[in-house]
């Protein structure tokens, strides 16, 4: 096993054995205050994954823990289900709840995201107060009976801090299975660098809805161990109070990684013990941490601490025994129809009609708002098209999402190469490779994409490679999803000419597998003699089209560059 | 010989870790214009911007008639009197053309009225569109628009960050005689363009970029267009 | 329940317009800043609080020195005073802005908007727990605007409160519509919400312009909290309801759009007053909530087309 998960493993079992044992050790309400940030330890980790690893400020999560309280009471109650079954039960119901609402809300952008999801919470609240019938209306419910395994009921204090704390160390063992390994990383690519993440070929929108119903789940469990916890379940348990508190914990705890879960729980849950001589005044101090924690301790406590706790690991891979690729790379010709785009008033593209061809390389020139990077915008799918048709093979692109044209074959770099700062090149790389590939190829794939682009040191930070070294990770991070063929944008801009001559070198080679190459570059004298054919743009039209010495001779193509005919 | 408008000694920038400039110097003339051609990458938006303020510069200095601007920030630069037109022309998409030009200037409203008044018969463009908003101009007129605010205040110095870009040939000519209007008040006037032809034709003297250093400086009239493209394009 | 329709209608329009007020701040700091304010509806609370000990100030002073008018009745001194108290707490929320987007918004500008979202988060919790550890929890009443009491109008009781309110209101938006279409002040916000820098390098100072925004916006919802004050109480836990009122109406109307919030608003209003008295104050909400995230399934960018301008 490798040190650094050895040394993870242990700070988390220090975390979790820690604060039970010290409990123990302190008497009843200690206890029941400790049960309690381990209850909200859980629901923190649920929100982890969608806030912290996704980026996405969800606001139902604290609804989802009162939905998991109500199911555990309600079926305790009514139908005298016990654990594990109501327990089953507080998970499954939040989780398909989210289901329902995560389709149409997990599209929104994040200010409707966050008020889709308050939204959702708000009516929970009234449903919660309202339904008298249903959920005891403002009263709640009481006498929701003590969590009973194999027949003991387990209502001291003891004993339930003991199985709170045991569930969230399996919560914690769930979160690293859902999060581990090149997930992770396609989560952080996703969070950092999301233009780079969808044009690799990963689905925002599924990694969404996953994370937000796992979320939920976390929520519903923390919610019914609450409920067993103090025998009642109140309408206070769906109110924002709630899902302050968790995102508090959340922020100050630290949100990438469990051990800030812990931190944040522990910590808050104390809070109004140690404020108590501020008496009712101390949910004031709780705001002012928190307004604190955010400006001054972006990573929160686990930031802090982040030297001793790897969130990835690091390690250079073996040299690959060949460099052929694990995911070969298909032919096909892409074919660019008639494009139009416009910006307002301002026309961009003007009926443009490309076709790039099996191991070809064309190149595309053309002065600064000639629409380059908008066709290849448009291309990738990062942007839309008013008119026009995209078609890789047999394939219609026109309306498919970025993610999925990444998935059939056409990759993207970007002008300014794009940089995922918490992930190491090789790591990079491995959050663009497709999922289906095990972790054994996926690492041999990754390790000769970085090869074939040129970079021979994936093991180094990524905070310090240098500009064209940054490129080469572009690069190889297009080659990642075995592309048909790749939109290359200004690959060239500010390289050295030994440089250039490498760079040059490297996209040959590529083309050698049959892999397309569009080209878009200012630099004449790399692209010229790189391309099998150019094309010029002016003002969002075709002007000149052929091979390299013709086009540089071409009076259009003059015209468009030196604004006039030769003399 | 009197003083430069505009001395640039030695700049060095380097924004984000990346290599822009080389220690470059530049002199602009009282009432001179200088055109800076490069391609992409070249580094002449970063000089413009660093002029400006916009950019802070490791290394060299930015002096405005001697006077050293290295803890002016941009808006006192502008109220020094530089103007700025930049890459894209950036308007304010929701002001109207009227309210663009209105509010930057510093001064009196009556004043302001006339000086907007003005504006609109120098850019016979905007003529009549004075009440339309700046996202539903078509390029030109965004362009001529960008200029006018640029000049609101009637600044010493222009800068102009590629005003060519992405225009048809009748329109560049429009903006071309703009500049020469500009140029014949005694306004300095910087002008970065990758469209070596028309830049040659308005300005004085011209500076070659290539990868952040100077490849070529000299009158322009010495200079064809052929030549300029050549020495932009090539790997310096 | 009894009461009659046009009743409703001025209630509805009167609760619309200051939910309008709430709103219009609520817009000016998204397009000032791209950063959702949470601490919009908290404010609104802190402004029926600063009406509220304005008026416990002034009351016994004006009582004590001004004369009586005794064919208006006892409390005649009060009359009126709804008018020196509504811009004395629009003053002390300017100032109060201008602290909330020094603490809240510049240390984390240039940090991504989340974590102003989260920073105006702590504020609310700081300013409503802090409301009820110097206030208590009970609700306290605010100043009428000018005097309590109805007037008749042919068969119809109307409320002299109700409809000033709406005036009042009106003249708010009105005067905040035109400082921002037609002052150079409010050009030179308009420019600085579309693009800090440029505004900086035309030589507008974006950080003033920021800070006067804050200072707008918190006035704006000080007034509103000052106008609700008298028929609706404020109480320290009401903050989370206007602002999630404000931010429901910012979304359906369009999101960044000034008009678009404001309309929105009033008809958030008028849809509360009517449902609440033929259906339930509880329906009411339920289907505002519904309808809402309605909007947000079919039509995201709101009933009125989204602003041009899109913070990334």
């Amino acid at each position: 096993m490798k040190a650094g998960s050895l040394r993870n493993v242990g700070i988390m079992a220090a975390l979790l054995i820690a604060p039970v044992a010290f409990a123990l050790s302190a008497g009843g309400y200690e206890q029941r205050i400790m049960t309690l940030a381990g209850i909200y330890a859980i629901a923190v980790l649920g929100y982890q994954l969608i806030f912290g690893r996704l980026g996405a400020l969800s606001l139902a999560q604290g609804s989802f823990f009162g939905i998991g309280a109500y199911t555990t009471g309600l079926l305790g109650i009514h139908l005298d289900w016990a654990f594990p079954a109501s327990f089953l039960a507080s998970l499954i119901i939040p989780a398909a709840i989210a289901c329902i609402i995560a389709i149409p809300v997990l599209r929104l952008e994040s200010h409707y995201f966050a008020l889709a999801t308050l939204g959702i919470s708000q009516i929970a609240l009234l449903v919660g107060v309202n339904w008298t019938e249903g959920t005891g209306g403002a009263n709640g419910l009481y006498g929701v009976p003590p969590l009973r395994i194999l027949g003991t009921a387990l209502d001291s204090s003891e004993a339930m801090l003991v199985v709170v704390w045991c569930v969230l160390a399996s919560a914690v063992l769930a979160f690293s299975c859902l999060v581990k390994g090149r997930a992770a990383h396609r989560l952080t690519l996703l969070r950092e660098a999301p233009e780079a993440a969808v044009t690799a070929g990963i689905d925002i929108g599924a990694r969404r809805l996953s994370l937000f119903v796992a979320s939920a789940a976390f929520g519903g469990a923390a919610g019914a161990l609450q409920a067993h916890s103090i025998g009642v379940v109140s309408p206070a348990v769906l109110e924002f109070q709630v899902m302050v508190s968790i995102l508090a914990m959340t922020v100050i705890g630290g949100r990438g990684h469990p051990a800030g879960a812990i931190l944040g729980a522990v910590l808050l849950v104390h809070l109004p013990e140690w404020f108590r001589f501020l008496e009712a005044h101390y949910l004031v101090a709780y705001g002012a941490a928190l307004l604190v924690a955010v400006i001054i301790m972006p990573e929160g406590l686990a930031g802090l601490f982040r030297r001793w706790l790897v969130t990835q690991e690091r390690w250079a891979p073996e040299p690959p025994r060949t460099s052929k690729p694990e995911v070969p790379t298909t032919l096909a010709v892409l074919h660019l129809v008639g494009l139009c785009k416009r910006y307002g008033g301002v026309v961009a593209l003007d009926n443009v009609s490309i076709t790039v061809v099996p191991g070809e390389i064309l190149g595309l020139i053309g002065p600064n708002g000639s629409g380059k990077s908008t066709l290849i915008n448009v291309a990738s799918g990062l942007q839309t098209l008013d008119a026009g048709e995209i078609r890789l093979g047999n394939l219609d692109l026109t309306g498919m999402p970025a993610h999925g044209r990444a998935r059939v074959g056409l990759s993207r770099t970007f002008q300014t190469p794009v940089q995922a700062l918490g992930l190491s090149p090789l790591e990079s790389v491995l959050a663009a490779c497709p999922a289906g590939l095990d972790e054994r190829r996926a690492e041999r794939h990754a390790a000769a994409c970085l090869s074939a682009a040129g970079l021979t040191a994936p093991a180094v930070p990524t905070t310090s490679l240098s500009p064209a070294e940054a490129r080469r990770l572009d690069l190889a991070r297009a080659l990642a999803s075995g592309p048909a063929v790749l939109l290359l944008d200004e690959p060239a801009a500010g390289l050295t000419p030994a440089e250039r001559d490498d760079l040059a070198c490297c996209l040959k080679h590529l083309t050698d597998s049959g892999l397309g190459l569009l080209l878009v570059d200012h630099t004449m004298d790399f692209l010229l003699p790189l391309a099998d054919r150019v094309i010029c743009l002016a003002t969002g039209s075709v002007v000149a089209e052929g091979p390299p010495s013709m086009v540089a001779r071409d009076p259009a193509a003059i015209a468009a560059y030196f604004g006039e005919p030769p003399p | 010989m009197s003083a430069p408008l505009l001395s640039i000694e030695a700049l060095t920038l380097n924004p984000g870790g990346n290599p822009i400039l080389h220690g470059l110097s530049v002199t602009l003339k009282v009432g001179g214009s200088l055109a800076i051609l490069g391609a992409n990458g070249a580094g002449k938006s970063s000089l413009l911007r660093a002029v400006m303020g916009l950019e802070q510069p490791e290394a060299g200095r930015v002096l405005l008639d001697g006077q050293d601007l290295v803890t002016t920030r941009a808006r006192d630069r502008a109220a020094l009197g530089i103007g700025f037109c930049p890459e894209g022309r950036r308007l304010f998409p929701g002001l109207t053309v009227e309210e663009t030009l209105a509010v930057g200037f510093v001064g009196p409203t009556r004043q302001r009225r006339m000086r907007i008044d003005e504006m609109l018969d120098m850019f016979p463009a905007l003529a009549g569109k004075r009440r339309d908003r700046a996202w539903s101009l078509s390029g030109g007129q965004q362009q001529m628009l960008a200029i006018a605010r640029a000049i609101m205040n009637q600044p010493r110095l222009v800068l102009l960050d590629e005003p060519t870009l992405g225009l048809a040939p009748m329109i560049i000519d429009e903006v071309l005689d703009i500049i020469r209007t500009i140029t014949a008040t005694g306004t300095g006037v910087l002008l970065a363009e990758q469209n070596v032809g028309p830049a040659l034709r308005v300005a004085e003297d011209v500076i070659v970029l290539v990868r952040g250093s100077s490849v070529h400086t000299g009158p322009a009239r010495a200079l064809s267009p052929s030549q300029a493209a050549k020495l932009m394009l090539s790997s310096g | 329940m009894g009461a009659s329709i046009p009743q409703l209608l001025v209630n509805g329009v009167a609760l619309g317009a200051a939910y309008a007020l709430i709103a219009l701040g609520f817009v000016l700091v998204i397009n000032a800043v791209g950063a959702v304010n949470f601490a919009q509806g908290d404010l609104v609370m802190a402004g029926g609080f600063v009406a509220v000990t304005i008026t416990e100030y002034l009351t016994p002073w004006a009582n004590d020195n001004l004369p009586d008018l005794a064919f208006i009745g006892p409390r005649a001194s009060a009359v009126g005073l709804g008018l020196v108290i509504l811009p004395l707490t629009m003053v002390v929320m300017a100032v109060l802005g201008l602290l909330f987007s020094a603490l809240a918004y510049a240390p984390l500008r240039h940090r991504p908007p989340v974590s102003v979202f989260i920073s105006t988060i702590a504020v609310g919790l700081i300013l409503q727990h802090g409301a009820n550890a110097v206030f208590g929890p009970e609700p306290r009443v605010g100043p009428p605007l000018v005097v309590d009491g109805n007037f008749a109008l042919g068969p119809i009781t109307l409320s002299i409160q109700q409809l000033s309110v709406i005036f009042a209101a009106g003249c708010l938006i009105t005067g905040t519509g035109l400082l921002l279409s037609r002052s150079q002040l409010g050009r030179q916000l308009r420019a600085v919400a579309q693009d800090p820098e440029m505004a900086e390098a035309i030589g507008i100072s974006a950080g003033h312009c920021i800070a006067i925004t804050f200072a707008l916006a918190v006035a704006l919802a000080g007034s509103a909290g000052m106008l609700l004050s008298n028929q609706f109480f404020v109480a320290p836990s009401d903050g989370g309801l206007f602002m999630l009122k404000a931010y429901i109406a910012v979304t359906v109307g369009g999101w960044g759009r000034l008009d678009g919030a404001a309309f929105a608003a009033l008809l958030i209003g008028v849809f509360e007053v009517m449902m609440a008295a033929f259906v339930s104050y509880v329906m009411a909400e339920a289907l505002l909530y519904a309808g809402v995230l309605l909007v947000l399934l079919v039509r995201p960018s709101g009933l009125l087309r989204e602003t041009i301008q899109r913070r990334t």
